[in-house]
């Protein structure tokens, strides 16, 4: 075999008529991907006298790879559209072998493109996509209340072990990032609200301020939106992850719902702990408030706790608590839907968990938008 | 000429996890042109072998020599050319999920010649169909080829550079007796028109007696034999007795007295 020499000699072929029906071929220099050019424009570089049958190599090329085998085998196809026959007795023995696979294995001329829809085409196909979309989510609404009911009705048969899995995960190793979070949100408001407070000799208004935001609508929201990016997002991945590997179907052949193994006991979880983190990340919140409002704006952490009682009640405390179980209920949801209608390749699994962080933010801000209204609406 | 320097030389190969070692004094050398089949039981290190010889893992000790360089000693930019030598073809086919199998097959052409447009399409298409491939499963994804065609869609990949050393991981594992026959021919053919050296695990009897030109047999942490088929079957230590006189062996090897 020959090694790769450090000169290239460069593929060329050459024709020439020596016998009346006979084209004699002689490809020289070395045919491998490195040393051609590009495809052989056969139909300049042979041009064939009339009366011509058959086609000889009488010199074979220096080396042969499977890209120069496949040059022959354009080679031949050229000929034979000419009623020409190529002989290819004159290649070494082992490039004879490779040269009649090429051609017996040779790609048709051009490989066809995927029909690409078009512009009026692409958007109807966008808004079908919204629509199956929103379908599915109802659909998966409709499987929860279907399934879920009766396993509340029987709570012994729900798998509490991998609800407390759940638990742990999802809300014990995110109390860390919630808590410091939502402590600092408290410190911003206060900062906000005190340098304008402080104008009118208002600070003692700063607890308001900051209780009645943080109770009402923050607390819940970035609660909402943490557990979303970081509990939505890994639902996603987990159950897209093993659909590919088809531990979903495991599942479902072993005589296990999936639903019941999988989305149940994550729904349960979060239902249970998103409002306890929420209560977590409102404490966090008054106490980053109490420590700005004490420091800078002259309200000691006495005082600010004194006053705390009379400027919100329980009312407002569970006017904000009573969102997170349908945030819960939205971002498990979403999350385990985008899970598993992941299908076929890994780049999915990262669609669908983009999707899923996505879609679980905008439907809680929108739920969030929805509660105001309504409660609004109802007077409190 | 080198002619006779192997293609893969391992020397005094240890492989070891923590405490415990598949390979202890391992030794192994693949002859250039031939069709080596790979066996032993389950956890005999096959797989960790396959990773050693084609530097996707670093032997704990000893010595790896591709195509007459010295693995361990040679640099990033010589450890690539070689890399560009072998193709691998893994045993659930590793084939990117994202891609096409026409776009699995061009990538390792698009990264490393400059090939491109209409020609660099066709070279690929040209691995598909000699990978036993129809033309028609090109633009397929991963997910929609049967286990079969996931196996010569990797096989293409794997061809796609004109690798002079294939190694193969069970290839015909989960294939029908049918369409395994079929992938022990291709593979031959291939290496009598390409001059490939080929390493195979396997598992299947027909691949060991009739599909490989040489049998490594894998047991007490090092290759404990290596030979023809027929060859080994008539030795005598315990392992290779339980492997080739055992009930579903016994009669090739009855075949080739």
């Amino acid at each position: 075999m020959t090694q790769s020499t450090t000169e290239s000699t460069q593929a060329r072929i050459r024709a020439s008529i020596e016998d009346e029906r006979v084209l004699s071929l002689y490809l020289e220099g070395h045919w491998r991907l490195a040393d051609l050019q590009g495809h052989f424009a056969f139909e300049q570089l042979i041009n064939i006298p009339t009366g011509v049958t058959k086609a000889e190599i009488r010199q074979p090329p220096q080396s042969l790879d499977s890209a120069g085998a496949l040059e022959i085998a354009r080679l031949h196809r050229f000929l034979q559209q000419q009623g020409i026959e190529l002989k290819l007795s004159g290649l070494q023995p082992q490039q004879q072998g490779l040269a009649a696979l090429l051609i017996e294995r040779n790609p048709p001329e051009k490989s066809e493109h995927p029909h690409q829809p078009g512009f009026l085409a692409s958007i109807g196909l966008r808004v079908f996509g919204i629509g199956r979309e929103m379908n599915a989510f109802l659909a998966f609404l409709g499987e929860l209340a279907a399934r879920g009911l009766p396993a509340v009705l029987a709570p012994w048969r729900i798998r509490w072990r991998e609800v407390a899995g759940e638990i742990q995960a999802a809300g014990v190793r995110a109390l860390g990032i919630v808590g410091l979070l939502s402590f600092l949100i408290g410190m911003v408001m206060a900062y906000q609200a005190g340098a304008t407070l402080a104008d009118f000799g208002a600070n003692i208004l700063i607890v308001n301020l900051v209780a009645i935001i943080t109770l009402r609508e923050m607390g819940p929201l970035i609660t909402a939106i943490i557990v979303a990016g970081r509990t939505g997002s890994s639902y996603t991945a987990q159950i897209g992850t093993m659909k590919i590997t088809e531990e979903v179907d495991a599942l479902k052949a072993i005589g296990i719902p999936p639903f019941s193994m999988l989305i149940l006991p994550k729904v349960i979880a979060l239902m249970i702990v998103l409002p306890l983190l929420t209560l977590f990340a409102n404490l966090m919140g008054l106490a980053g408030g109490a420590l700005v409002a004490a420091q800078q704006f002259e309200v000691p952490v006495r005082i600010y706790i004194d006053r705390l009682p009379e400027v919100v009640d329980l009312t407002t405390l569970m006017l904000g608590l009573v969102k997170a179980p349908v945030f819960a209920i939205t971002i498990a949801l979403i999350g385990c839907m985008q899970g598993m209608r992941v299908s076929g390749s890994a780049a999915a699994v990262g669609r669908a968990t983009t999707k899923s962080v996505v879609q679980a933010i905008f439907l809680v801000i929108v739920i969030d938008a929805v509660f105001s209204v309504a409660f609004n609406i109802l007077g409190y | 000429m080198f002619m006779a320097e192997p293609v893969v030389r391992a020397e005094n190969i240890h492989n070891c996890f923590g405490q415990s070692c598949v390979h202890q004094n391992l030794n192994l050398e693949l002859p250039q042109g031939e069709i080596v089949a790979l066996v032993g039981g389950s956890g005999t290190g096959k797989t960790v072998l396959i990773h050693t010889l084609t530097m996707l893992r670093s032997p704990t000790r000893g010595k790896v020599t591709l195509f007459g360089v010295d693995v361990g000693a040679a640099g990033e930019k010589t450890r690539l050319d070689l890399r560009r030598k072998i193709g691998l073809l893994f045993q659930g086919g590793a084939l990117f999920t994202g891609m096409t199998v026409l776009e699995n097959v061009m990538l390792p052409l698009r990264e490393h010649t400059r090939v491109r447009g209409a020609w660099l399409e066709e070279l690929a298409m040209s691995k598909i169909l000699l990978g036993g491939l129809p033309a028609s499963a090109a633009g397929k994804y991963p997910a929609e080829l049967s286990g079969g065609m996931v196996k010569r869609a990797a096989l293409a990949r794997a061809l796609a550079l004109d690798p002079a050393l294939l190694v193969l991981d069970e290839p015909t594992s989960g294939l029908d007796p049918i369409a395994a026959a079929a992938f022990d021919d291709l593979i031959r053919e291939l290496v009598d028109s390409m001059g490939l050296t080929v390493l195979q695990v396997t598992h299947d009897l027909d691949s060991i007696w009739t599909g490989s030109d040489q049998v490594a047999f894998l047991a007490r942490k090092k290759v404990l034999a290596m030979g023809p088929a027929a060859e080994l079957a008539k030795r005598d230590e315990p392992e290779l007795v339980a492997y080739f006189q055992g009930a579903r062996s016994a009669h090739y090897a009855a075949r080739s007295y």
